[in-house]
C-alpha cells in the first residue's frame, strides 16, 4: 500500500523528502558508477515482478518484494527502489508526488536491512537460503507495514483505526510474501546462483558498512 | 464524551445515509475500470515495447511553458495543496485543478486511469475514518438504532473527504505536468535544476524496460496458461508463480547486460544527448507567479480567515 498525497503533515512529507535523499545519494556512491545503467534497467524488472497479482481468496494482493529486492540488490537496492516508485507515481498515480519521499523510506529501509540479513544468514546449501530468503521477505513486509504505521500515525491521533487497518492488512501479503520470496531464492539457487551474490556493489576495503 | 452531539437516527435510515453513498461510486469505479479494461484490449496488439515518449505536441499555454518553471511551480504548489486543513479551501483546488486541465487539454483517458488508481486509498479512508477517529468535544456523531458503539463521526468523514479532494487536486495536475511536453524534455528539465544528471537516464531507461519486461512478463504468462496453469489460492500456485519471478529475474538481469553492452558499443559514455534547448522567457516566469500566488492565497484562505 502506498500513501497518497495529502495523508501525511507537512513536516514529515518534507522530512521523508530530506532522508530518501539522502539515502538515495548512500545508495548511489555504493554503486560502482559505470553500473547505474544496469540499476535502472534491473529497477524495470522489479517494478514488473511487483505487478503480479497473487490470488488470496475472492481478492489478490501484489508483492511488495523488499526481501528478494535486498537479497538480489543489496545496498543498491534503495536507489532501485526509489526510483521504481518515482516511475509508479509519475506514471501509474500509486502514491502521490508529495508523499514520495515517505514511501521511499517505507519500502527502501525494509530492502536494506533484508539484504544485509539475507546477505549475513545466506549459508551455502538450497534449504538454508531458501529459508532465509523466505524470512527476509516476510521480515521485510512486517517491517514495511510497521513503518506505513507510524507514518499514519504521524498524522494525529485520528489516523489511529486506518493505521490499525493498515497493519491488519498486510498480515496475508506477510504470509504470501514468505512463501513466494523463499521458493524463488530457491529457484534462483539452482538456476542462477551468481544473482544472490550483490552485483553491482562497490567493494569496500577497510572500511566494513 | 458528554459534550459530543449524537443525531439519533432510526436503524432503517443506515442503508439510506451510509451504504448507499459508500455503494454509489464504488459501483461506478467497478464500472469504469471495466470499461477502461475493456478498452485497453484492442490496444494490445500495440507493441508495448515502445513506450509513448512523444506526447506533448499540443499547443495549449502548458505546452508553451518553460518546463523548469512547470516542474517547479507544480512541484511547490503540490506541497502548498497537500498541507490544508479545510474542506472549503481543499474543494477550490479541485476546481483549479480541473482549470488547469480544461486549459493543457490533455487526453482524459489517461486522467481518469489515474484517478482509479487512487480510489482504493482514498476509499479506505472514507469508509475506515468515520468509524474510527478520535471523539472530540463537539463532534457530531450518527447513532443509527441506538447501535451506539457504531457511531459514524461526521469530523471524520469530513477529514477523510479533505484528504481525498486534496489527493484528487495533486493527481489532476500530474497529466498537465507529464503529458505536455516529451518526457526526455522533461527529465532534461529536473536535471537543469539540479537534480544529477544521472536521474534523468535512469528514469528513461527503466521507463523504457519497463515496457519491454512487461511485454516478457505477458508472454510467459500466456505460455503457462498454454501448460494448463490456473491461479488459485494454493501453495502450487505460489510455487509457479515464485519461478516464474525468478525466471523473469534471470531473463531480466542477462538482458541487462546485453543492453548495456550495447550501449557502450555505440559509444555511451554516462551522458544521452541534450533532447532540445530551454529557453525561459519572462512570461514562463510570470505564469509560475500567478500559479504559485494562488497556491498562497489558498492557504492564506485556509490557515487565516477559517481559522479565524
Amino acid at each position: 500500500m502506498h500513501i497518497s498525497d495529502g495523508v501525511l503533515p507537512l513536516s514529515v512529507t518534507i522530512g521523508g523528502y530530506a532522508a530518501g535523499a539522502v539515502l538515495t545519494a548512500w545508495s548511489a556512491r555504493r554503486t560502482r558508477s559505470q553500473d547505474l545503467p544496469k540499476v535502472a534497467v534491473v529497477t524495470a524488472a522489479f517494478f514488473v515482478a511487483s505487478l503480479v497479482h497473487i490470488p488470496f481468496g475472492p481478492t489478490s494482493a501484489h508483492l511488495l518484494l523488499p526481501g528478494l529486492a535486498g537479497a538480489l540488490l543489496g545496498p543498491v537496492a534503495f536507489l532501485a527502489i526509489g526510483l521504481g516508485l518515482l516511475l509508479q507515481s509519475l506514471l501509474f498515480q500509486f502514491g502521490g508526488l508529495t508523499a514520495l519521499g515517505a514511501n521511499s523510506l517505507m519500502m527502501g529501509l525494509p530492502a536494506m536491512v533484508c539484504g544485509w540479513f539475507f546477505q549475513t544468514f545466506k549459508g551455502r546449501t538450497s534449504f538454508r537460503q531458501a529459508i532465509v530468503g523466505g524470512l527476509s521477505g516476510a521480515f521485510g513486509t512486517i517491517l514495511a507495514a510497521v513503518i506505513l504505521a507510524v507514518l499514519l500515525v504521524t498524522g494525529g491521533e485520528d489516523f489511529f483505526g486506518v493505521a490499525k487497518i493498515a497493519l491488519a492488512a498486510h498480515v496475508p501479503v506477510i504470509i504470501i510474501e514468505g512463501i513466494v520470496s523463499a521458493f524463488t531464492i530457491g529457484f534462483l539457487f539452482r538456476v542462477k546462483p551468481a544473482l544472490l551474490e550483490p552485483s553491482f556493489v562497490k567493494p569496500v576495503k577497510s572500511v566494513h558498512v | 464524551m458528554s459534550e459530543l452531539i449524537p443525531i439519533q437516527l432510526p436503524l432503517w435510515q443506515m442503508p439510506l445515509l451510509v451504504l448507499l453513498p459508500l455503494a454509489l461510486p464504488a459501483v461506478m469505479i467497478a464500472g469504469l475500470r471495466r470499461m477502461v479494461n475493456r478498452r485497453r484490449i484492442p490496444e494490445e496488439e500495440r507493441d508495448w515495447s515502445i513506450p509513448p515518449l512523444t506526447d506533448g505536441d499540443g499547443k495549449s499555454l502548458l505546452h508553451r511553458w518553460d518546463v523548469r518553471c512547470k516542474i517547479l511551480t507544480i512541484l511547490v504548489y503540490s506541497f502548498i495543496i497537500a498541507s490544508l486543513r479545510h474542506p472549503e479551501p481543499a474543494a477550490v483546488a479541485v476546481a483549479a485543478s480541473l482549470l488547469v486541465l480544461m486549459i493543457a487539454r490533455v487526453p482524459l483517458v489517461k486522467v481518469l486511469l489515474r484517478l482509479l488508481a487512487l480510489a482504493g486509498f482514498l476509499g479506505m479512508l472514507l469508509v475506515v475514518m468515520p468509524f474510527t477517529v478520535a471523539m472530540h468535544p463537539g463532534d457530531t456523531l450518527l447513532v443509527f438504532g441506538g447501535v451506539n458503539w457504531l457511531g459514524l463521526n461526521l469530523r471524520g468523514l469530513t477529514l477523510a473527504a479533505t484528504i481525498a479532494a486534496k489527493a484528487v487536486a495533486i493527481a489532476l495536475l500530474m497529466e498537465p505536468l507529464l503529458s505536455t511536453a516529451p518526457l526526455p524534455v522533461t527529465l532534461h528539465g529536473l536535471s537543469r535544476l539540479g537534480v544529477p544528471e544521472m536521474t534523468a537516464q535512469m528514469v528513461l531507461l527503466s521507463y523504457r524496460y519497463l515496457h519491454v519486461f512487461r511485454h516478457e512478463a505477458r508472454r510467459m504468462s500466456s505460455g503457462m496458461q498454454l501448460r494448463g496453469f490456473e491461479k488459485r489460492t494454493n501453495l502450487a500456485t505460489l510455487h509457479a508463480l515464485a519461478n516464474f519471478l525468478g525466471m523473469l529475474f534471470v531473463r531480466s538481469f542477462e538482458r541487462t547486460e546485453r543492453v548495456f553492452d550495447a550501449m557502450r558499443a555505440r559509444g555511451y559514455q554516462g551522458q544521452f544527448p541534450a533532447p532540445a534547448e530551454l529557453r525561459m522567457h519572462f512570461t514562463d516566469v510570470l505564469i509560475s507567479i500567478i500559479w504559485i500566488s494562488a497556491g498562497i492565497a489558498l492557504i492564506v484562505y485556509d490557515r487565516i480567515v477559517l481559522q479565524g
